[in-house]
């Protein structure tokens, strides 16, 4: 057995990382403001946040080899993000609605779909993705994506429109009361045929 | 780290907490567990596989949009797309690939659950499955970020147990008896990481207190399996529900230590992972879960099972009177 003292080493720099990894994303949560903490400490929690990203060499530049080492150790272990999963607060999920146009002005409605359950709860997972600014820079692409996917499916259609939006489902009294969920749209794009390609223009309410 | 001078004591207590002698059957539930969950992993992706991991234009999405964004943090994760480009130069087409590595996952998942090469398929299965959960880095939820380091922690640890085929029929000796009991030392303390900052998350959010996310998280789909008619119906429940949830999440890394509630907080928390796995389809998240806490808590922790081992005993220069579970003096929380 090698040296304990080598194991030792490692076991403290390995849970010295995942603190520094759930520090961070408790930190954020706080800076962001979505917790029941005053927000008198949103600052501070910010200035901690960025502490823990220096740890993590995010801070660095992203051709730094200390940053890629620790990134690529992260990501090998699992543990690149924290465990603040449903929380603090669930918030709405997300929907995009596709409306097809044929040439004879039909139209239609669609979603993205797969096959099976477990690939759904993953595109529900990516639409999630979508609504968070960080993801901001490849919405268009993915959305773009997605309705390809669609339109492969029915290469009739001239014109679709892709509308991103977020549904808040009633609380609980709402619900006695009958009120049901209600959709807000987020953007949207319009993609259409162009000689074997498409061309898009975004709309942003 | 461990101090050299000055603080024997603290020295010795640290070797005791990290290198309790400790028997392999928590390391079989892990190896079991984790083979059957790639197993079901790969068999429930079977029919969307070369859908979300094909190339631009043939999928959902873009393999290559992931991979790029899995790049973005650094070049070197393992993704799909280096199989793909192996398999180019062997003039094998990426359909092929993408083929071809789903079933060397699901056979890494019946050979971690069999026992047979273990090592091999561990290292194998966690490559894979990173490449997978990398590639479809815009898919993935919790559950493939726990297979990843789970995976991990299994390519590192002393296999085979005595309960592979790899040990019963090609007499593989087992290692020293500290070693299991620093990997489950690892995965003992990575529990109550995740537990602690999850319920402090949750006790972070003011939905958790009156009961309204509990409502939220069990109507909004693709996790809305009961119906809202059902829930109203134990409407009043719901915030005890919620702020038990809380209080088990963040008491898990104090109350899992000790002996007199060890018990309760794990029947506690299994419970609620497999209340979650049925109520809202989550099952692939709740049984990893399942896994890892029978694996770091269940098996071995509350009766003192003799270690046997074929390995020659290390001297580390400590004694071991109790070696399953948690001796006093080696819990975090004792001084």
């Amino acid at each position: 057995m090698p040296s304990k003292r080598i194991y030792a080493s490692w076991f403290t720099a390995h849970f010295f990382l995942l603190a520094a990894v759930c520090a961070a994303g408790i930190f954020s949560l706080v800076a962001q403001g979505s917790t029941i903490l005053p927000s008198t400490l949103e600052g501070c929690a910010h200035k901690a946040e960025l502490v823990a990203a220096f740890i993590l060499g995010k801070e660095a530049g992203a051709s730094s080899p200390v940053r890629q080492g620790i990134a690529t150790y992260l990501h090998a272990a699992g543990i690149q993000t924290g465990y603040t999963f449903f929380a603090p607060n669930i918030p709405g999920y997300h929907k995009l609605t596709l409306e097809l146009y044929y040439p004879d002005g039909t139209v239609e409605y669609d979603s993205p779909h797969v096959s099976g359950k477990a690939a759904a709860l993953r595109l529900a997972s990516l639409l999630d993705r979508l609504a968070d600014e960080r993801y901001e820079p490849v919405r268009e692409v993915v959305v773009k994506m997605l309705v390809l996917s669609v339109w492969r499916e029915r290469p009739e259609v001239k014109k679709v429109r892709a509308i991103f939006g977020t549904v808040s489902s009633p609380d609980i009294t709402d619900f006695e009361h009958g009120r049901g969920e209600s959709f807000q749209p987020m953007f949207s794009y319009d993609f259409s045929v162009r000689e074997g390609d498409t061309h898009d223009d975004a709309h942003i309410p | 780290m461990i101090p050299s001078r000055g603080a024997p004591g603290m020295q010795k207590r640290i070797i005791e907490f990290l290198f309790p002698e400790e028997t392999d059957k928590w390391l079989a539930v892990l190896r079991i567990g984790l083979g059957f969950l790639v197993t079901i992993y790969t068999l429930f992706l079977w029919s969307d596989w070369h859908y979300l991991f094909a190339s631009t234009g043939k999928g959902l999405l873009s393999r290559q949009l992931g991979e790029a964004m899995a790049s973005f943090d650094s070049p070197v994760i393992p993704k799909l797309g280096w199989l793909v480009t192996l398999g180019g130069y062997a003039h094998i087409g990426e359909d092929a690939v993408l083929s071809i590595s789903w079933a060397c996952l699901l056979s890494m998942g019946l050979l971690l659950l069999l026992g047979i090469f273990c090592r091999q398929a561990a290292v194998i299965a966690w490559f894979l499955h990173l490449c997978a959960a990398e590639s479809g880095g815009l898919f993935a939820y919790g559950a493939d970020n726990f297979i990843t380091t789970g995976l991990f922690y299994l390519m590192l640890s002393p296999l085979p147990d005595r309960y592979s085929l790899d040990h019963r029929f090609l007499k593989i000796r087992l290692k020293d008896a500290s070693l299991f009991g620093f990997w489950r030392r690892v995965l003992q303390v990575h529990m109550c990481f995740v537990y602690f900052v999850g319920g402090l998350a949750k006790c972070l959010g003011s939905g958790w207190w009156n009961g309204s996310n509990l409502w939220l998280s069990l109507t909004r789909p693709p996790f809305n399996l009961i119906s809202p008619d059902v829930l109203v119906r134990f409407k009043y429940a719901l915030p005890i529900i919620g702020i038990s949830i809380c209080l088990i999440e963040l008491g898990y890394p104090f109350f899992i230590w000790i002996k007199k509630t060890r018990l309760i907080w794990l029947i506690c928390i299994l419970a609620m992972h497999a209340v979650i796995g049925l109520a809202m389809g989550l099952y692939l998240f709740a049984l990893v879960m399942i896994v890892f806490n029978l694996a770091a808590f269940g098996f071995g922790m509350s009766k003192g099972p003799t270690v046997a081992t074929d390995a020659p005993k290390v001297d580390s220069g400590e004694q071991h009177p109790n070696v399953s579970g948690l001796r006093r003096g080696a819990s975090p929380f004792h001084g």
